[in-house]
This record gives C-alpha cells, sequence and structure tokens, in this order.
C-alpha cells in the first residue's frame, strides 16, 4: 500500500511536457500538490485535463515526469489504486444500479467484495442518494449522475482524488450542492482534492491553493488567501450626496473615483478613514456600506490580459 | 409507556483500513464482470435469452443423442468432428451477438477511462474482457463433446475398450474445441472494439462470413455450358448436375480457393485433427495442402484480429 511520506508532494511535475502532435497542451509545467484542496484554475483548453490525465496515468509525458505520491502512475499502475478521478465527461453505465456499479468500482481498485459492498453503500450515503442505490443509472437526474461520479471516485478511499469540472452541466442549486459535497470531501472526510475549474468562483469557495494554467504554462500559484486578501482599496457607498462626498475627499486630499454603485479610494494611512468619516459628516450624506475591497481571482486573469 | 431506547449515531466518513488487491484483483474483477456480462446476470430477462439459448442449442443435440444411445443401443457412435462442424457456426453467431456488449458500452459510456484510472493496464482490460468470452465458449463448446464422448462410451459394447481405442479423442476435441474458441472469440472482438455501435458490429461479423462461404463455393465450383449432364450407372441416373454447377474444380486453384471461407477455417483443422477428411469436398481439397498451409491461415485469422484489438485499446482517447 502505498503511503504519503510527511512533507512528500501529493503530486509533482518537473517540466512536464505533452504535445499532441503538432498542438502543445501543457508546457515544461512545474507543479507541486500538497495536502488539502487545490484549484486548477484557468479557461477551457487551458491544459487542466491533460495535466489530471498524465498525474493519472492515462497519457505518457513527451518529457518531463508526473509523479503521485512518489510514483510514475504510467508505469507503476499500482498506485492508482489510491486515486480516484471524477471526469468531466460521461462515465456511467445505463443498465446498472449505482450500488452495485460502486461495489464493482471498489474492487476493481483492490478491495474485498464484501467491504467494497458495504463502502458502496457508505459512499451514496454520503452523497445523498441512500434511497436511490438500487435504480438504474440511467433513470437518473444530471446532478444524481455527477453524485454518482464523486461517489465512484472515493469508494476506494483515496489518498487523492482529482475532479475534473465536478459542476459542469449543474443548474445553481446543483453546482452550490455539490461544490458543498466537495468542501465536506476534503473537511470532513479528510480527502485531497485537485479540482480543475474554468469558474473562478467555484474554485475561490472551495479550495485552499490555486495553480492558475493558461495556454499549457502555470500562470501563477499560491494559496487563495494570497489572492484574495484585503488590500488598501476602500468602497464607499452612500445613498445620496456623492458629488458633494467627492468633493469633501478632495479637499482632504483624498482622491475617490466612481465604480458602479461605489466611491473607491486607496489609503495610504491609516489616518486617512477619520478623514472619510469627517467628509461624511460635513456633507451630511447617509453612508450605506464602508469596507475594504478584496482581490478577487478574476484580477488575475485581468493582470495576466494588462 | 415505554420509551424508545435506541440511538442512531452517524458515523461519518469512515476510511477503510482493510486489505488491498492489486493489479490481480483488478484484473479478477474485471474478469468476474465480464463473465456476469456474458451470461446476462445481474441484467434483465433480456440479457439472459441469448446466452440461454445458445447454451441450449450447442448442449441439446448432444444430450439427445445421449438419451438415444442409452434407448437405441445399436446405433453407431457419433464422430466429434461431425458435432465441431455442426457447433461452430451456431458458436460464431453467439460470439458476434455477445462481443459487442463486452467493450461497446464501456466505450460508449466512458466507463472504460474509469476502469484505467484504477491499477489496470490497456492490455489488462482487453485480456480480461478476452479470457472471460474464452472460458465461456470453451465451457460450451468442451461440455457437448465431453456429451458425446459419453453418449459413445454408453453404445459401446465394452466402454474401457472404447476409451483405450479412442482415447486420443480427447486431447483431440479439447485443441479442437480451443481452436474454435480462439476463433469465434477474437475476430468479434476485434470488430466491436472499431464500432460505437453493437448492432453494427455483429452484422459486420456475420456477413463476412456469410459473404465468404459462396465466394469460396464459386471459386471452386466449375462451371459448364451443358444443360444437365446425368451420370448413368447400372441403368439408372447415379447423379444429376444442374445446368449451371458441374462439379467442383479440383486441382491447386480449388484447394487454395477453398481457404477463403474463413468461417469454416477453424473446422478444417478440427477435420485435419480427427484425421477425417470425409466431412465434404472443401474439407478433402483443404486435406491436400501441405498441414502448414491451413494451420498458418487460421493463425493469421486469430492473430490478426488479436494484434488489431490490442492496438486499438493502446491507442484509445480517453
Amino acid at each position: 500500500m502505498t503511503e504519503v511520506a510527511v512533507g512528500q508532494p501529493l503530486l509533482e511535475a518537473h517540466n512536464l511536457t505533452k504535445h499532441y502532435g503538432q498542438t502543445i497542451a501543457l508546457h515544461e509545467v512545474d507543479m507541486h500538490v500538497r495536502e488539502g484542496i487545490t484549484g486548477l484554475l484557468g479557461p477551457n483548453g487551458a491544459g487542466k485535463s491533460t495535466a489530471m490525465k498524465l498525474f493519472l496515468g492515462l497519457l505518457q509525458p513527451t518529457s518531463g515526469s508526473a509523479t503521485v505520491l512518489g510514483e510514475k502512475p504510467y508505469e507503476n499502475v499500482a498506485v492508482r489504486s489510491r486515486l480516484g478521478y471524477m471526469p468531466e465527461h460521461d462515465c456511467l453505465p445505463d443498465f446498472t444500479t449505482a450500488s452495485e456499479f460502486l461495489s464493482h468500482m471498489a474492487q476493481v481498485s483492490g478491495i474485498p467484495a464484501k467491504q467494497a459492498r458495504t463502502r458502496a453503500a457508505d459512499m451514496l450515503r454520503h452523497v445523498g442518494l441512500d434511497e436511490e442505490r438500487y435504480r438504474h443509472i440511467k433513470e437518473y437526474s444530471t446532478g444524481m449522475k455527477q453524485r454518482v461520479k464523486l461517489a465512484q471516485a472515493l469508494v476506494h478511499d483515496p489518498v487523492m482524488v482529482l475532479l475534473d469540472e465536478p459542476t459542469a452541466g449543474l443548474d445553481p442549486g446543483g453546482r452550490e450542492e455539490m461544490l458543498e459535497l466537495v468542501r465536506r470531501t476534503g473537511k470532513d472526510f479528510g480527502i485531497n482534492i485537485m479540482l480543475s475549474s474554468h469558474l473562478m468562483g467555484d474554485v475561490e469557495s472551495t479550495c485552499d491553493r490555486i495553480i492558475v494554467i493558461e495556454g499549457g504554462t502555470i500562470v501563477e500559484q499560491g494559496d487563495v488567501s494570497e489572492f484574495t486578501q484585503e488590500s488598501e482599496t476602500f468602497h464607499i457607498e452612500v445613498d445620496d450626496r456623492r458629488d458633494e462626498v467627492i468633493a469633501a475627499l478632495s479637499r482632504k486630499n483624498i482622491k475617490a473615483t466612481i465604480s458602479g454603485v461605489s466611491l473607491v479610494v486607496v489609503l495610504h494611512r491609516d489616518e486617512q478613514l477619520d478623514d472619510i468619516r469627517d467628509a461624511l459628516v460635513e456633507t451630511g450624506a447617509r453612508l450605506r456600506r464602508l469596507a475594504p475591497s478584496r482581490g478577487q481571482l478574476s484580477d488575475i486573469f485581468r493582470r495576466e490580459a494588462g | 409507556m415505554s420509551q424508545a431506547q435506541g440511538e442512531i449515531y452517524d458515523l461519518g466518513y469512515q476510511h477503510y483500513e482493510g486489505p488491498r488487491g492489486g493489479r490481480l484483483q483488478a484484473v479478477t474483477s474485471l474478469w468476474i464482470n465480464s463473465l456476469r456480462t456474458i451470461l446476462g446476470i445481474g441484467r434483465g430477462g433480456r440479457a439472459k435469452i441469448l446466452p440461454a439459448l445458445m447454451s441450449l442449442v450447442v448442449i441439446a443435440p448432444p444430450a439427445v443423442f445421449l438419451v438415444m444411445s442409452a434407448v437405441a443401443p445399436f446405433a453407431p457412435p457419433a464422430s466429434h468432428a461431425d458435432f465441431f462442424e455442426a457447433i461452430s457456426l451456431l458458436l460464431l453467431l453467439f460470439a458476434a451477438i455477445i462481443a459487442p456488449e463486452l467493450l461497446i458500452p464501456d466505450r460508449r459510456n466512458g466507463v472504460t477511462t474509469l476502469y484505467l484510472v484504477r491499477p489496470l493496464t490497456t492490455i489488462d482490460y482487453v485480456l480480461a474482457r478476452l479470457s472471460a468470452f474464452l472460458a465461456v465458449v470453451l465451457v460450451l463448446t468442451l461440455l457437448a463433446q465431453i456429451l458425446v464422448l459419453t453418449a459413445n462410451l454408453l453404445l459401446a459394447e465394452a466402454a474401457w475398450d472404447y476409451l483405450r481405442e479412442n482415447w486420443l479423442d480427447i486431447p483431440r476435441f479439447i485443441l479442437a474445441g480451443a481452436i474454435i474458441t480462439l476463433f469465434v472469440t477474437t475476430i468479434p472482438l476485434a470488430v466491436a472494439a472499431f464500432t460505437e455501435r453493437r448492432a453494427y458490429a455483429a452484422a459486420f461479423v456475420i456477413a463476412a462470413f456469410v459473404i465468404t462461404t459462396p465466394m469460396s463455393a464459386i471459386l471452386t465450383t466449375e462451371w459448364c455450358d451443358n444443360d444437365v449432364i446425368y451420370v448413368v450407372r447400372d441403368g439408372e441416373v447415379a447423379r444429376e448436375f444442374g445446368p449451371e454447377q458441374c462439379g467442383r474444380i479440383t486441382g491447386d486453384y480449388a484447394k487454395w480457393f477453398t481457404l477463403l471461407d474463413v468461417g469454416r477455417s477453424p473446422t478444417h483443422l478440427g477435420d485435419l485433427l480427427f484425421d477425417d477428411d470425409s466431412q465434404d469436398d472443401a474439407a478433402a481439397l483443404v486435406a491436400e495442402l501441405p498441414l502448414a498451409v491451413p494451420v498458418s491461415w487460421y493463425s493469421l485469422l486469430v492473430a490478426v484480429p488479436t494484434v488489431l484489438l490490442v492496438w486499438r485499446y493502446r491507442r484509445l482517447q480517453l
């Protein structure tokens, strides 16, 4: 059984390159994925799915290496028994019950038959399909099928699970439920996750760490908090007298710009907060909101585009 | 009034701490799954019809023969080669319909990807599917032959003497069974690896064998302009040829053209194994060829589909 050594990256890519004929899907990628939930964020065609398939051993690198728990999954297939994978595309049989399918998949992953049946029932309960487990999968809704896909990836209790666009095709309600399941899998079940998505909201609300990939190369990587930490920028929303507030702030050497319904000011000293208070008092404007701005993941793409 | 005493605890997610099998268990699980697919176990009634019917059709004739041998003990013993000839086409039909079930749904539904992210290689996947298919067909084939042997033993005046004189039939029918089994499983599986529609795969295999039989017959039949030929013997018409067909071409060309009937390739080897060239003209013609020719032809017909099957799966886009 492959165990994770302390400090050892779960997934590691070194100069990882993958070409499909003339098309470069990944180019000299270096990344380390450790415990927790890691988001692989990037637009469609960025190379997210290719990176996942290389870590799963479904593809062979053109050059460089992709290792999982210290092993190359393309060469040592045994390590795959400690990995789970939820593909973006359809991957479920029609004329099988979810219970039977999960039990079979657990057995193929190395779990003995009796324990496989127990784990299949447990996993279907965890993903909220306890009542429907003896129904044929073809009768399931899209949301239920996504849950079965997640359950099959977890049924053999992997060390790490790779989720490729887990919210694809779901309505807003189903999407939030799936993200909650992903959060529970990571936080409550203690299973490490790599989640790929082109939706910044999914990654921001779920992951501890982000790897941004675009055009087959890593653009940025770091903790989510680094991307979304508080900045020196403040947003002021008033119900009325906005122009007077701008003028009052200007007299106190604070430049305010209009952004939607907010006035945006950049502060250089803490005392300038007192100046904002005084400007609001002087003008008699009714304050609705005064809050520091948080960085958005979308800023990453704006920065890169700039 | 008594109060309920039990309490239900949600233990939450439990990690698995038990034993884990490796690649061998993965292959075994897939092998058992293949067996269930072939026999329709765990699926609806319709999936069970064909395997049940096939078992009945393959086993019924020797079983009836077995019963008759008990009732009419003076009947002549049955030939193992005859039964191979009789069931080979049925086995082929069965294989043509079942083989697509083993491969196509997995590919079409994307389940193959889920297998290959587990401790299985593409070769493991293909071999597990193929070997389970081989096992089922081989068991059916051998079961029929064992019934024939049992009937012959019952028919014999002295069973032990019969066995002593004909013991070579046992390794022969095992080998002939393996030859037919390999043939009827590899070709349909290879075809199923290249199409997404089960009906197309089955139709292609059946059509391929149906077409090659008349092709071979046409090329080995002599055509003549005479209207009708009567062979008169002792003042009576012993044989009559139709206006088109004069008879079998004999000679080198016909021997080779006989091989074009690919569906009969394994039965030709079976005839050679049982030293039985009395089946028909085609069998007699093949018997005139050097042994290496039908053996090589058969090997090619089995090896090429097997290589194509593995090649296709190694290049599968997942």
